[in-house]
């Protein structure tokens, strides 16, 4: 570690912390603390939006993808966008004009019931604590390269700066936190696109020519079909992450944060054109470190690819640029994490035992200590999840993620909206039958069972074929919503005329 | 519809004496299914789905054909410009795509709002007022 990396990483500590220290002071409710007071602006949300959903697996991983694979590198960002059009044209604006704190708020706008609620609360607990983990094990190795300190001590200061975040500033250190480091991570990746695109004298087409010799793989480098091979595994994967992302429950939560659904679908907005332009330059990027630093360097430093940024930073623009785009990885992990903390606090602390022990009923003085012990619990187990994980490989967790997204999430929030037959016990089978499919199948799939000792969890042959089962479970989430709905009776059109009417004007808030 | 009344909560004391213990806004309910009926909100659910529901036929629909045509078949690597080849033309075409569809929706949602805005209207809503 350098003087130069040791000042960036204290300068962006120290601002973050300086933010939690105001935000502080403003966060005095149960709504301040999940919503920031519900103040934010377009941008801000957008910002913060794109602060929250592109992490270091975006930022590093991408980038090391396409290095090493070209094309097929590319290919989850097209899914991670045009998932944007799902949110924006059937979730963001009825999840606000439904919701309070989350997601199983808006589900309960409708049906009145613990049982629905504690189904949505077990399907957001299981995405975080799945996503987390991948997040923090990821950020423990990132940080042990980056940094040169042990992957314990790197997961415990991850974790340590997103509890003080989330603990003592809430959802408005949390949204800053976002904002700022969408900002960073726009500004380093356009400098260094920038680089990549001058030692390519600017020039496109050249670059396209010159990738084709560039790397082992010849001219395939520039086709699809270099990592995934099986079709049917591509699709499935790519239908998880253009469903998954309406699903995911730290991304729906950041709609609680706007006033009006007017200011949710502008915040979705300028989140899709942030995240959009983000990657498009991680092409730069990936294309740049292929050329630049070159395949062997890239996996020598880490198998997974998850260095080619930090390398091609210090190959166009030294110790400087390298030290500022680490530090910029540190603020995307944080920032990250800090999100879903607060979302698996919501989930327990709001919805279990607010709504479900409390009904409802706890003061407020209550509902910030439940929330803020609910932050501590959530981090301190993330964290011992993280040291134990730090051997297994587990990037498909972020995939699962998005799979029980779509398929336990999705279903039951598009039936809530529009489907009028829709009923309590359809509620809760659309969720667990979504959740427990999902689980049930990737845990027989290639991703946890491999013949390839190290490949997996664990070594075996995998029953269940596709690594992500999304192209099953997600209709088997739509299926069990209708089934369970149709076995029973309870049918009530006047609450349904309340939520449609609702949910579509944006009138009759219940605050 | 909605008339918001402000009652002056009375409760008798020990002493038998009335006191206005604290004033609190009574909402009536409004009759949604009224509402959910009115020519005004008909017509913005019919012309809402109406486009929800094409455009979203379109972009899944494209986003699906590319990840069947780039899985199956070869068809996209015949080259477009020098080395580029049609998979990155389709590609980018799914990001464009993206933005002229957010950029779209925006404009509609306008028309959508004032149509809501004319549900509420008539039925008295008042945000305000409410809050």
């Amino acid at each position: 570690m350098n003087a130069t990396v040791i000042s960036i990483f204290i300068f962006i500590v120290g601002i973050t912390l300086v933010i939690t220290y105001f935000a502080a002071k403003r966060t005095n409710s149960a709504s301040d603390f999940y919503t920031a007071g519900g103040g934010l602006t377009g941008w801000q949300n957008g910002l913060a939006i794109a602060g929250d959903y592109l992490s270091a697996a975006s930022f590093l991983g991408i980038a090391g993808a396409i290095a090493l694979f070209g094309f097929d590198g590319f290919l989850f960002s097209i899914g991670y966008l045009v998932a944007y059009l799902v949110v924006l044209f059937i979730v963001a604006e009825p999840l606000r004009n439904l919701g309070k704190y989350t997601l199983a708020d808006m589900i309960n706008a409708r049906f009145n019931a613990k049982k629905v609620r504690g189904a949505a609360a077990l399907s957001s607990i299981t995405i975080v604590i799945f996503y987390m983990i991948a997040q923090l094990v990821g950020a423990g190795a990132l940080i042990q390269l980056l940094f040169g300190i042990d992957y314990i001590w790197a997961v415990l200061l991850v974790g340590i700066m997103m509890t003080i975040y989330v603990l003592f500033g809430g959802m408005t250190a949390t949204s800053w936190v976002q904002i700022i480091k969408a900002v960073l991570l726009m500004v380093g990746t356009v400098i260094l696109s920038f680089l990549v695109l001058k030692n390519f004298n600017f020039n496109i087409l050249d670059m396209f020519t010159q990738m084709k010799t560039a790397t082992p793989h010849g001219e395939a480098y520039l086709s699809p079909g270099v990592k995934y091979k099986i079709p049917l595994d591509t699709i499935s994967l790519m239908l998880a992450l253009v469903l998954g992302t309406a699903g995911l429950p730290h991304i729906l939560m950041r709609f609680f944060t706007v006033k009006d659904a007017k200011t949710a679908r502008s915040s979705v907005m300028w989140a899709t054109w942030i995240v959009g332009i983000f990657y498009v330059m991680t092409i730069f990027l990936g294309f740049g470190a292929a050329a630049f630093v070159g395949s062997d360097l890239i996996t020598s430093t880490n198998p997974a690819g998850n260095m080619a940024a930090p390398l091609l930073a210090q190959a166009l623009g030294g110790d400087v640029l390298m030290s500022f785009i680490s530090a910029v990885a540190f603020a995307t992990i944080l920032a990250v994490v800090a999100g879903l903390v607060l979302t698996g606090a919501s989930a327990f602390a709001h919805d279990i035992y607010g709504q479900i022990i409390k009904k409802g009923q706890a003061t407020e003085r209550q509902q910030m200590l439940a929330a803020r012990y609910a932050s501590l619990g959530v981090s301190a187990f993330s964290i011992l999840l993280a040291i134990f994980a730090q051997s297994l490989n587990v990037a498909f967790l972020v995939s699962l993620a998005f799979c029980i997204a779509a398929s336990a999430n999705l279903p039951v929030i598009l039936y809530t909206i529009f489907w009028k037959r829709f009923n309590t016990t359809g509620a809760v089978s659309a969720i667990l039958t979504g959740l427990i499919s999902a689980l049930v199948l990737v845990s027989l799939s290639p991703s946890v069972m491999n013949p390839v000792a190290g490949a997996a969890i664990f070594v075996g042959d995998p029953i269940f074929p596709l690594t992500n089962p999304a192209l099953f479970s997600v209709p088997l989430g739509f299926i069990g919503g209708w089934v369970g709905t149709m076995l029973s009776k309870e049918l009530d059109v006047k609450k349904y005329s309340e939520v449609n009417v609702r949910a579509n004007t944006g009138g009759f808030r219940q605050l | 519809m909605t008339k918001v009344i402000t009652e002056n909560d009375t409760q008798q004391d020990a002493r038998g004496e009335k006191k206005v213990t604290h004033e609190r806004p009574v909402v009536k309910e409004p009759d949604f299914q009224k509402i959910e009926n009115s020519s005004n909100f008909r017509e913005l659910m019919r012309k809402k789905k109406t486009f929800l529901i094409s455009t979203t036929a379109l972009f899944l629909g494209l986003y699906l054909l590319f990840n069947i045509v780039i899985s199956y078949t070869n068809w996209l690597d015949a080259p477009f410009i020098g080395d580029i080849t049609w998979v990155w033309v389709f590609a980018f075409s799914l990001f464009a795509m993206t933005w002229i569809l957010v950029t779209v929706y925006m404009k509609k949602a306008e028309k959508f709002d004032a149509m809501a805005k004319a549900t509420l209207k008539e039925f008295d809503y008042d945000e305000e007022e409410t809050k």
